[in-house]
């Protein structure tokens, strides 16, 4: 209960930053972050990996929509959801850290914050699905 | 008669609660090593990867370089328009920016080290060359840890410029390893404090009419290529870096054409020239 708690409030922080995020996109803003230098979130966001391909909606969108739909899911009974849905946000995370780190050479903290929360939900899920297993 | 034996079980081995052989922890602790592996694998095929600075050219090889972009002919910029740059540039409001020489200036604020100065540097001395003519440009390189590391391009610091449409007024602020080069003036600082209050560079106020900061195209165009290379690719009016430089250098033809009144001519009157300025307002 307490893992399922952690990972509800991990999903409600992704979910806070994804919106910042898109609404810095849109309103045009400069982000609280450094801009220069490898820790630079303008770099990264103003790169074209920040939009998802073929489209002009940035990626944190699909971030509100990731982080949404896994605090739904941990307000459930854990079950394969949980460990499916997770699985694919640390695959897509640790895309957007290959993007991050091999193509633009430039970090983005609040990207990276996101990311860490990604594996923490994962985590959570794999470590409830380990003690599952155990007990039955 | 005796009753029959009751029955006894068969013997058995006692009922054991199923213990797992894997430890709960081991997980957790397998993904954290397997993704940490992955992002250390990131930096070093990121650190293998990224290209080496250029030694800066010599006199000679710098200035055939600076004959090839700024000697193509105006044919291919029309043809290019603007090709892929992005339009960054904004009409802005304040008295008239005259330069020392008593003509409407364009005034340039950036940095060595700065991968989008670096890009940007490119189209402003192709643009800046259908009016005059620079002289004491120097081969560079952006730092070589940021972002697009080692983007080859030039300096301002220590070149000059003539024209008698135009006056261009440059401050480098920083060298490629952020030691201190040049500051603005205090003049120059408030123009910055008024048309680039987020300090964004590179920035580039002309005449006080139009303005943009940052870079018409992204540096990678320009990454691992020499000097020469991306020369030789302004003459392909198809390649990616014409695209970007020449239809960057067009934008920024069609803000100095309007502070020109359209001189001279032969540049201004262009149609690709001429559609541009409509757009700047």
């Amino acid at each position: 209960m307490r893992w399922q708690l952690l990972a509800l409030a991990a999903g409600v922080a992704g979910l806070g930053i994804s919106i910042y995020l898109t609404a810095v996109h849109y309103a045009g803003v400069p982000l609280a972050c450094p801009a220069t230098g490898t820790i630079n979130c303008e770099a990264v966001l103003s790169s074209r990996y920040a939009v998802i391909t073929g489209t002009n909606v940035p990626t944190s969108a699909a971030g509100i929509v990731w982080f949404g739909v896994s605090a739904l899911l941990w307000t459930r009974p854990f079950g394969r959801f949980q460990l499916a849905w997770s699985a694919l946000g640390l695959v897509t995370a640790l895309f957007l850290v290959y993007v991050e780190i091999v193509q633009l050479g430039a970090i983005c903290l609040w990207c990276t914050a996101a990311h860490i929360l990604v594996l923490v939900i994962f985590l959570i899920a794999v470590t409830t699905a380990s003690g599952v297993r155990v007990r039955s | 008669m005796s009753r029959p034996a009751a029955k006894r079980p068969p013997a058995s081995r006692p009922m054991r609660k199923p213990v797992s052989s894997t430890p709960p922890w081991l997980a957790p602790v397998a993904v954290v090593a397997a993704v940490a592996l992955l992002v250390a694998a990131f930096l070093l095929y990121r650190w293998y990867t990224t290209p080496l600075p250029l030694p800066p050219l010599n006199v000679d090889a710098t200035q055939q370089i600076i004959t090839s972009i700024t000697g193509l002919p105006a044919s291919e910029l029309d043809a290019v328009g603007t090709g892929s740059a992005n339009n960054l540039i904004k009409r802005v409001t304040g008295a008239a920016l005259t330069g020392p020489n008593g003509h409407p200036e364009v005034f340039y604020v950036g940095a060595e080290y700065c991968p989008y100065c670096a890009a940007e540097r490119w189209p402003m001395i192709i643009a800046l060359s259908r009016f005059g003519a620079f002289s004491g440009l120097k081969t560079t390189s952006s730092s070589s840890s940021d972002i697009y590391p080692n983007t080859p391009t030039f300096t301002f610091y220590g070149a000059t410029y003539a024209s008698q449409y135009v006056d261009f007024v440059s401050v480098e602020t920083l060298d490629r390893n952020q030691n201190p080069l040049q500051s603005p003036t205090s003049a120059q600082q408030a123009l910055l404090n008024q048309y680039d209050a987020a300090g964004s560079i590179p920035f580039v106020d002309f005449g006080n009419r139009y303005a943009f900061s940052g870079a018409m195209y992204l540096p990678d165009v320009l990454s691992a290529m020499s000097w020469k290379a991306v020369a030789d690719s302004l003459a392909q009016p198809a390649s990616p870096q014409a695209k970007a430089i020449l239809g960057s250098a067009n934008l920024i033809t069609a803000a100095v054409c309007k502070l020109t009144a359209d001189q001279p001519a032969t540049v201004c009157s262009s149609s690709t020239i001429q559609s541009i300025e409509k757009t700047l307002g």
